[in-house]
């Protein structure tokens, strides 16, 4: 599986490529954003591991412009304790985050909780019937081509929101905490205090809001949310 | 210190406890000043008895129209032979100012029209001898003698003017005396107000400044007019560079703590990637030894993180992401951690109260704050740790621990970076040092208090109040 790593520390690329390499996973390493940006462009990769301090462009530039053509997964590396930095990459689409200095088996970890879903996805569309529909309150996901749309507008989900919608979905009605959405759709434990979740529920609801009006997720303070399943 | 800071809030809190105040000490001995040598001037001038009467020289054109007058005077009455009381019965005299003639020879007088009675014109007397006078008195002002020679003798005029205004100096003199006391006084007084202000107010600036500076205000200056350029100004200037100097001295070398920290991220980030290839490929032997580097970057990031938040809070650069949310939820989060701690140290946390109320932070600081004041008390606790919460007026949390405490010229100390009461122990239960410091920080960016102080029966207290926020 080929991953691409747009980080300008060398010697960390070098590192993090050996070290995947053992774990079945091919490392393309760019030290530059604007160079890594044509590359995350013109290529398929499974995943993107994406520095935020950056020459020539920053990382949330880089994710921004790519995500007008691509909802290729992205993981953003921030420096540890840059809350903003975290909030601010989730809310341009990011799919997940992990702080520097990292543990290896953490990062690891979170590259398989991605890399896995869109295995599983893959298997699944190439083997399900077509017709494997979910159709609730005017939202459909079509679980075998991984789309999602309302009232017959077609939604551009990340892989995660996609996720996180379908999961909501598939338990429409009943209140689905913040934890189980962590340990479902990113494959860690949440942190306390830990704003993921809400950024990607907080994504899904204003592409939803581009095309009706009425709220269809609702926030339960302090537990997590509800998909209203409607009259 | 009470009063300095009373002074800072309440502009005349001098009044109350003045003889603290430098600036009632000038302004009552330079009072007392001014006053006694008016007083004494007063007294002098009191003893060389005066009469309420003054007069000076009359000349030009004055003392012409009243030879003129006197002249036509002389020519009617010597000429067309007729009595004084003829000649200024005509309309000529009769609509001109009151003219006043005496005689010489007999006590005679003569006027042109009625004297009003409230008027005294005997005054007059002492000045025949004279050369012609302008005399003031309080009711009127006189111009003359002016002599004239008729046939019975020589007598002398004078023209009076009634409603002549007594002039400054001499009301001032006929002024009562309580009168004059009281000006004296007031104007003393304001006099030696001024002066005062004018010496203290730059005093008072460079005090509050001082205690903003030694507060932690590094942004503090007095206030010193640029024009000022006595003793005073120049001191205020000298410590407005001062502070300046201070200022740049201390951001600098929190921005270096802020930039060493972050630069050490990049070989850290690489030393734990580079342990974690190691970890794969060796034998057991070494393995232990490779925890072992795990472990101490492990600490060494804890450490980088804990610096670099408590000088982003310091240079209140952290941009708080404030929601209301209700602080019980927040509480529970710390507590169920805090007590699993406590369970694994065999120690015990008690809860009591609660804080049901919405409260407007920024929840991960908030948590950060409170759990490293739990883990500071269950560190140090005997046995037990008391967490108790109250929302009435303010939203007050306390957390007690049975330990030790802390010497008294420690306390204000403790929330110092970097501050250790006692090395060995710390080091051992692995602190970075840093806790108390995030705590305080965090606490005081929510506009709260973080107070510490040693329980009577022994541990250490610490409580935090922060006010009710409105949503």
């Amino acid at each position: 599986m080929k991953l691409l790593m747009i980080d300008d520390d060398t010697g960390l690329c070098e590192l993090l490529s050996e070290y995947l390499s053992t774990q079945n996973f091919e490392v393309e390493a760019v030290h530059d954003g604007a160079q890594g940006l044509k590359l995350a462009q013109d290529n398929d990769y499974a995943l993107i591991l994406l520095d935020v301090m950056l020459p020539s462009m920053d990382g949330f530039e880089v994710l921004k412009q790519l995500r007008l053509s691509k909802l290729t997964p992205v993981i953003m590396l921030t420096a540890k304790g840059e809350d903003f930095d975290r909030i601010f990459g989730l809310e341009l689409g990011a799919d997940d985050y992990i702080p520097k200095p990292f543990n290896h088996r953490e990062l690891l970890a979170r590259v398989k909780a991605i890399t896995r879903r869109i295995e599983h996805i893959n298997t699944l569309s190439s083997s399900a019937p077509a017709n494997n529909k979910l159709n609730i309150n005017g939202l459909t996901i079509n679980t075998a081509a991984r789309e999602a749309s309302i009232d017959e507008h077609t939604l551009t989900l990340t892989g995660t929101e996609y996720e996180v919608l379908t999961l909501l979905c598939k338990h429409a009605g009943e209140v689905v905490s913040k934890e189980k959405i962590s340990e479902e759709v990113l494959g860690r434990r949440l942190a306390s205090f830990d704003r993921s979740i809400d950024m990607h529920v907080s994504n899904i609801r204003k592409k939803i809001a581009e095309h009706i009006k009425t709220e269809r997720i609702k926030t339960m303070r302090g537990t997590g949310y509800v998909f209203i399943q409607g009259e | 210190m009470s009063s300095y800071k009373e002074n800072n809030t309440n502009y005349f809190a001098w009044l109350k406890h003045p003889t603290q105040y430098l600036f009632f000490k000038i302004f009552i001995w330079f009072w007392l000043t001014l006053i006694s040598t008016v007083a004494a001037l007063v007294f002098l001038s009191q003893l060389t008895a005066t009469n309420l009467v003054m007069n000076e020289p009359l000349n030009g054109p004055m003392k012409k129209n009243l030879i003129y007058t006197a002249k036509g005077i002389e020519r009617s009455v010597v000429k067309h032979k007729r009595t004084l009381s003829e000649v200024l019965a005509h309309p000529r005299y009769a609509k001109r100012k009151l003219l006043y003639i005496t005689s010489n020879h007999s006590d005679d007088v003569y006027t042109n029209i009625d004297i009003p009675k409230d008027i005294d014109l005997s005054l007059l007397n002492f000045t025949k001898q004279m050369s012609a006078q302008v005399i003031f008195s309080d009711k009127y002002q006189a111009y003359g003698p002016i002599h004239l020679e008729l046939l019975d003798g020589s007598y002398n005029i004078y023209e009076i003017d009634i409603k002549h205004q007594p002039p400054l100096l001499l009301s001032l003199k006929i002024m009562p005396n309580w009168m004059k006391v009281s000006i004296a006084v007031i104007a003393s007084l304001i006099l030696s107000f001024i002066f005062s202000r004018n010496i203290i107010a730059p005093i008072n600036s460079l005090k509050k400044a001082a205690i903003k500076l030694s507060g932690g205000d590094l942004t503090a200056r007095a206030k010193i007019p640029t024009s000022r350029n006595d003793e005073l100004g120049i001191l205020g200037r000298d410590f407005n560079a001062m502070a300046n100097q201070l200022e740049q001295l201390l951001s600098a070398q929190k921005r270096l703590l802020a930039d060493i920290s972050h630069e050490l991220r990049s070989p850290l980030t690489r030393l734990k990637m580079a342990t974690g290839l190691a970890q794969i490929q060796a034998n057991d032997a070494s393995q232990s030894y490779l925890l072992r580097i795990e472990k101490e970057a492990n600490q060494l990031d804890k450490m980088i993180a804990d610096v670099l938040q408590v000088s982003r809070l310091e240079a209140k650069s952290q941009a708080l992401s404030l929601q209301y949310q209700p602080l019980q939820i927040i509480l529970n989060h710390v507590i169920n951690d805090a007590q699993f701690e406590a369970k694994q140290h065999n120690k015990q946390l008690v809860v009591t109260g609660n804080a049901d109320i919405n409260f407007k932070c920024d929840e991960a600081l908030i948590a950060s704050a409170l759990e490293n004041l739990l883990r500071n008390a269950i560190k140090y606790a005997n046995n037990s740790i008391a967490l108790k919460l109250n929302c009435t007026d303010t939203i007050n949390i306390e957390i007690c621990d049975d330990g030790p405490g802390v010497p008294e010229q420690q306390l204000s100390k403790l929330c110092e970076p970097f501050f250790r009461q006692s090395d060995a122990r710390d080091r051992v239960s692995g602190g970075t040092g840093l806790g108390l410091a995030i705590a305080k920080n965090a606490i005081t960016a929510h506009n709260g208090t973080l107070s510490l102080s040693n329980k009577a029966q022994g541990g250490l207290c610490a409580k935090i109040t922060f006010a009710i926020t409105k949503e």
